[in-house]
């Protein structure tokens, strides 16, 4: 920023703060050596002394929050969300990465296994991958519980390889679904007792409205499992249960879910002729464009394309550039970006999440009042 | 659970079980934009313990009924989220082209 | 000791068919004459976490 004398700064309209503090209040300065101005002015008294009001006032809120959708496919969604503190945004991004359920499989029993990966590592193996199944439809499973049709399902795999034949390749489409629930028997040290089953179903889980239609399946039929030598065999029984991601990254219904700032790149003075070609040239994501100027036939420099930037600071470096170019971030503007696991559509995932964030607020009320 | 001084309501620190920087910072958040809050602040005291103990200091009124304030407004921030966000979905999907083809893809 | 010794079922090391032994028998597989028996893998089932 340019030194000025006190008496040549203009007049502020009353109720506004001056352009430097707005600069400073609403984007992140991306310097060529550090960000500044990288905190949220957060508290309500903050330019009281400006006698300007900084606290929350809801219906403002309301008026400005605005949300944009880029992109909208069956696992992945990018938005923008405009009007909103990164506390809360980040709060979003937590919930969905770790505490929105999905089904994962949590048990194996493992009947026989003689291929080369070992039982612990195939069981790993197995528990991550993902399942197409409506969370809301299940219960959690409590320790006293015992595995029933609403609480669990239940996959089995069971492959060979001849003895005389080549090596197979195990994927995630051998594991078959069994809606009535576990077909093992428990080993009980009394024989004449009758045998118990490691889940206690009540009825056939494609018996029931919600899966008879659609079947449960995996998300992705091509996932590589194990491969099997001549004369190996692997079976084994899967159960899956309702969990969160915080407990193990196995229950994220996201691949991942993050946000960035909106970039906005300013050309602070004209940059023509050579200069522009240099800084197109800079710029590794091409956010800039030179444009031949017909007034004076000389090529000039134009920003055409900020999203893109990644905050390199290319185009900042250098003797003098950084009087040319700024590039801030807009510090109320987020991209956020969702992929989903396949659980649950990415949409659905983010209105989920703040129901969660709602639950909590909830909660906490309840138990104080 | 909330620990504050007997003789004076305008200074608590809650302490809430099974909460995190989620819900500690955005609480936080809502705190600071209020008036009557002269400090607030939250620290996670050991990170193998899910606690977090949150501190309000106000110039005036009750500690917890600013703090109860402060998750009411939470609430109906994220409610407004919730509802943007939803009306921006079906408008994206009203638009002609950007109907899920049978591939999945728009 | 029991008074029928089960017998057991080895897989061979070398040609990899299957061998039954008693107890006082030669350890060598029937097939190829091979002395190095390997025990099969049990069938009992183990739980393990999916983790």
């Amino acid at each position: 920023m340019k030194k000025a004398s006190v008496m040549d700064i203009p007049d502020v309209p009353k109720g506004q703060l001056p352009p430097h503090l707005e600069l400073q209040r609403t984007r992140v300065l991306c310097g060529s050596d550090a960000p500044t101005h990288s905190e949220g002015i957060q508290y309500s008294g903050a330019y009281a002394s400006m006698g300007i009001d900084n606290s929350l006032r809801l219906d403002d809120f309301c008026n400005k929050f605005r949300v944009e959708i880029i992109q909208l496919t069956e696992d992945e969604m990018e938005f923008d969300m405009i009007g909103i503190d990164a506390s809360v945004a980040n709060a979003f991004r937590r919930i969905l990465i770790a505490e929105i359920p999905t089904m994962a499989i949590e048990k194996i029993l493992m009947v026989n296994n003689t291929s080369v990966i070992a039982d612990d590592v195939l069981s790993h193996r197995i528990g991550l991958i993902p399942l197409d199944v409506d969370p809301r439809l299940f219960e959690y499973l409590s320790g006293n519980d015992s595995p029933n049709e609403r609480n669990t399902i239940v996959f089995k795999l069971h492959v060979s390889c001849k003895k005389s034949g080549p090596r197979i390749t195990v994927k995630s489409d051998q594991l078959k679904w069994l809606p009535n629930g576990s077909e093992l028997e428990m080993a009980s040290p009394n024989p004449s007792a009758k045998p118990k089953s490691y889940t206690s179903f009540t009825c056939s889980q494609d018996s029931l409205p919600e899966f008879s239609n659609k079947p449960i399946g995996l998300k992705h039929e091509d996932i590589i499992v194990a491969k099997l030598g001549p004369g190996q065999e692997i079976e084994l029984e899967a159960h899956a249960i309702k969990g969160l991601g915080k407990t193990h990254a196995k229950w994220s219904p996201v691949a991942t879910a993050w946000y960035r700032m909106l970039p906005e790149v300013v050309l602070l003075e004209d940059v023509e002729g050579e200069l522009a070609e240099e800084l197109v040239k800079k710029c590794p994501v091409n956010v800039f464009e030179d444009i031949e100027d017909l007034a004076t036939g000389k090529k000039k420099a134009v920003v055409a394309n900020p999203r893109a930037c990644t905050l390199c600071r290319e185009c900042i470096r250098g003797e003098g550039w950084e009087e040319r170019v700024a590039v801030r971030r807009v510090k109320d503007h987020f991209i956020f970006k969702i992929e989903s696991t396949g659980a649950l559509p990415p949409e659905v995932l983010f209105s989920e999440a703040v129901k969660v964030l709602e639950d909590k607020c909830d909660r906490v009320i309840s138990e104080l009042s | 659970m909330e620990h504050g001084s007997i003789t004076d309501v305008r200074s608590s620190t809650f302490s809430l079980m099974d909460e995190d920087h989620t819900l500690a910072n955005s609480v936080r958040f809502t705190l600071n934009q209020d008036p009557r809050v002269e400090f607030c602040g939250y620290s996670i005291p050991h990170p193998s313990e899910n606690r977090v103990n949150i501190r309000v200091q106000t110039t005036g009124d009750p500690a917890k009924e600013v703090f109860k304030d402060a998750l009411q407004n939470l609430l109906v921030m994220s409610q407004h989220v919730r509802t943007t966000f939803d009306r921006a979905v079906q408008d994206y999907r009203a638009q002609p082209h950007n109907t899920i083809g049978s591939d999945g893809r728009l | 000791m029991d008074p029928q010794p089960e017998p057991v079922s080895y897989i061979c090391g070398d040609c990899g068919g299957e061998n039954t032994l008693k107890p006082g028998d030669v350890i060598q597989c029937r097939e190829c004459g091979y002395r190095i028996l390997y025990k099969k893998r049990t069938r009992r089932i183990v739980q393990y976490e999916a983790r």
